[in-house]
């Protein structure tokens, strides 16, 4: 069908293209008798097609896709998990395009490798930030490098969804920020209370990365201990990427710790710490952080980490949500689904959810509409936003059997 | 008495990695006089190229070491002709320069082929390890420890006691001199590389079951072997050897006793305390000379 719109918008499209053309002749052919003329069709198209543009720009923003930028690690030590990470958004976008898209637009994900590195990660978000067609972010699951993405994240203005769990990314005033995991203050609460009460274990040494994620777990993990009257005998920090364990092996072995509570940041750390456990002769029981539960811990450590216990954000059995996602995730992916993935396929569904509420892409309009999102059933539990930004307020407790991660109950906490 | 002895065995056990990549420091550094910064990578390939014979082909373990050992010597002579062998008459920097750039270029294509997955590798030995009362001796650290040793002791045949071994000793002394003396300095540099490829992919064979395979392997214990080499006495090959085994020893004991998180520190503060006491190393002569 031709409006009388589209007919003049061909006419003037048929002038800019003209006079542009005559422009060029003009300026590669100076000899040519009709420069004058040529260059006053030049201006006169340009005039139009700016007049144009206008409102073609307004038609073509209401259809173009609603772009969620992302930065993950697809090289580094943890090119691993980003790559589960990357995958897990992707079904999200796919499922939410499957579904008609939000306010009939499709979602596209534009993805930046953030090299595993502080300095990276940066630069991987002001890049991204340029982009003035992307209306919220996909961060980091590592605090640390969410730590050093903030000054950025509180300068571009947009909503950023992270999985970072340090409690202060959500503490310290920049409004931007939303998490799709529970934060440390949780997981602490659940791996002291399961240890004490249901376990009764009330010796414990504490082994943590001295990153931001692990020195905030052994902080936090330290004072829940405290408040339910069991003992730090030892508390080991260890630099990331470490070859050789022996020394925080021997310390925890020589503190006559009954449980281990453990953060450790990276899969490789923790498999070579497991291994060395078990050949030096500590049988501790161990209850540790969700990175315990990886793919990838499981696959590397092997029996090492036979009958631990560990907090996990996802646990395939938690929900029928997470049940789905994993059946559907393990059938187009072959591997199972772990909270790499788990935390960016609901941080896809969130952002659109608070898009579809807000019915616009405007910063402002969609914080409130992400603050405003209450029950919403995630596969990492119930979203129930407070007011710092944080979704999720409990833990799954799960035990390795066998290399078999089992659920054994979950643990909410009321929203503060 | 059990803590330290334990320390002092884990200590030996990946000082003796560092050792041998140091030693590939050392010999291309005699022979060519430039630092070959992508050693550490030779190491990750050789883990790789045990993981693609031994775990996906099913190969047995010890023709999967046979492959590891003629891929990497293969390797190593390619890397001469790549990366050495057309600026051999520039000045030292551009050829180190070109040796960062072979570390990158190594590392991403591995991580494009084989993706970012840590891989695991079996053991050599198929036991966990021995326990000597309260020490307990991870049978890949003996078998590292051991290794080591023979090869040590093979090399000093190598070089004292062969004509091929001697050749290389005069070409990394006096190159115009070898010459002269109708030496084939390119075929003996080419040697020399394929050699230090074959130390290194032993080196990350050796370390792979314990440390996994993964791009970051040979990252993980360049650095380390690299400050071996410095403390040892920099081009200097006992003295590679023992830099390798104190970092070892003194970083795992230092660990210990007194700080976890600084571990890596102490090989650095190992490494400063040489270059400001004794900047000769302990067996070589002084690196500003060297330079």
């Amino acid at each position: 069908m031709t409006t009388p719109e589209s007919a003049m918008s061909r006419t003037l499209h048929a002038r800019l293209h003209s006079g542009m053309v005559s422009a060029a002749a003009a300026v590669f052919w100076p000899g040519a008798r009709c420069w004058r003329a040529a260059l006053g069709h030049g201006a006169a198209a340009l005039l139009a097609g700016a007049l144009l543009a206008g409102p073609e720009r307004a038609v073509a923003a209401d259809t173009a896709p609603i772009t969620i930028g992302m930065v993950t690690p697809l090289t580094g030590s943890a090119a691993e998990s980003g790559r589960y990470a990357e995958w897990g958004a992707e079904m999200a976008v796919s499922e939410v395009n499957a579904a008609g898209g939000v306010m009939g637009r499709m979602l596209k994900l534009v993805i930046e490798d953030d090299q595993t590195t502080n300095p990276g990660v940066v630069s991987a978000f002001n890049r991204l930030a340029n982009d003035p067609a992307i209306v919220a972010f996909l961060g980091s699951i590592r605090s640390t490098q969410v730590h050093a993405m903030d000054p950025d994240v509180r300068r571009v203005g947009k909503p950023v969804f992270f999985g970072g769990t340090d409690p202060n990314l959500t503490h310290a005033g920049d409004p931007w920020l939303f998490r799709c995991r529970p934060n440390d203050t949780y997981s602490a609460k659940v791996i002291a209370a399961f240890g004490v009460e249901t376990l009764g274990l009330k010796k414990w040494a504490l082994v943590t990365s001295t990153d931001a994620f692990g020195s905030s777990g052994a902080r936090l993990l330290s004072a829940e201990l405290q408040g339910l009257g069991a003992s730090v005998v030892t508390a080991q920090g260890y630099a990331n990427q470490t070859p050789d364990f022996t020394p925080v092996v021997l310390a925890v072995k020589g503190s006559g710790a009954d449980v281990i509570g453990s953060y450790f940041t990276f899969e490789q750390d923790l498999a070579i710490f497991a291994r060395q456990l078990r050949q030096l002769g500590v049988r501790s029981a161990w209850v540790g952080s969700p990175s315990i539960t990886d793919t990838a811990a499981l696959h590397l450590a092997g029996p090492a980490l036979y009958g631990t216990y560990g907090v996990a954000d996802f646990n395939a059995d938690s929900s029928p949500e997470a049940r789905h996602f994993a059946d559907a995730y393990q059938k187009l992916h072959k591997i199972p689904v772990d909270q790499f993935a788990a935390w960016t396929y609901d941080a896809i569904n969130l952002a659109a959810l608070a898009i579809g509420n807000a019915k616009s892409t405007d910063p402002q309009g969609l914080r409130a509409a992400i603050l405003a999102i209450r029950g919403y059933k995630g596969t990492e539990g119930v979203y129930d936003f407070d007011a710092n930004g944080d979704g999720l307020h409990g833990y799954n407790v799960v035990q390795n059997k066998k290399g078999k991660i089992e659920f054994v109950k979950r643990v909410d906490f009321p929203a503060p | 008495m059990a803590i330290i002895l334990q320390l002092l065995f884990t200590g030996l056990g990946i000082g003796a990695v560092y050792a041998l990549v140091a030693l590939g420091f050392v010999l291309i550094y005699r022979a060519t006089n430039v630092v070959n910064f992508a050693q550490g990578q030779f190491a990750m390939l050789g883990g790789y190229c045990m993981v693609i014979t031994t775990v996906d082909l099913g190969l047995p373990y010890w023709l999967g070491i046979l492959i590891t050992l003629v891929v990497m010597a293969g390797f190593g002579a390619i890397f001469n002709l790549g990366v050495y062998y057309p600026l051999r008459h520039r000045l030292f920097l551009p050829v180190v320069i070109s040796t960062i750039g072979a570390s990158i270029l190594i590392t991403n294509l591995v991580l494009g082929l084989y993706g970012p997955e840590p891989m695991t590798l079996p053991g050599v030995i198929d036991f966990p390890g021995v326990s000597l009362g309260a020490v307990f001796l991870d049978s890949q650290y003996l078998v590292i420890i051991a290794v080591t040793l023979i090869l040590v002791v093979l090399q000093y045949f190598f070089f004292e006691h062969t004509l091929v071994g001697k050749k290389m000793q005069a070409v990394s002394q006096d190159k115009e001199v070898a010459s002269l003396l109708g030496i084939n300095v390119t075929g003996m540099i080419m040697l020399t590389f394929a050699y230090s490829a074959v130390l290194g992919g032993i080196a990350g064979v050796l370390v792979a079951p314990i440390l996994f395979v993964s791009v970051g392997l040979g990252a993980q214990i360049a650095l380390k072997a690299f400050a071996a080499s410095i403390i040892g006495g920099f081009g200097d090959v006992p003295g590679a050897i023992a830099g390798g085994l104190i970092i070892g020893v003194a970083e795992t004991l230092g660990a210990f006793y007194i700080s976890v998180p600084y571990k890596d520190a102490f090989a650095f503060i190992l490494l400063f305390a040489f270059l400001l006491i004794r900047p000769q190393g302990i067996f070589g002569e002084k690196v500003s000379q060297k330079a």
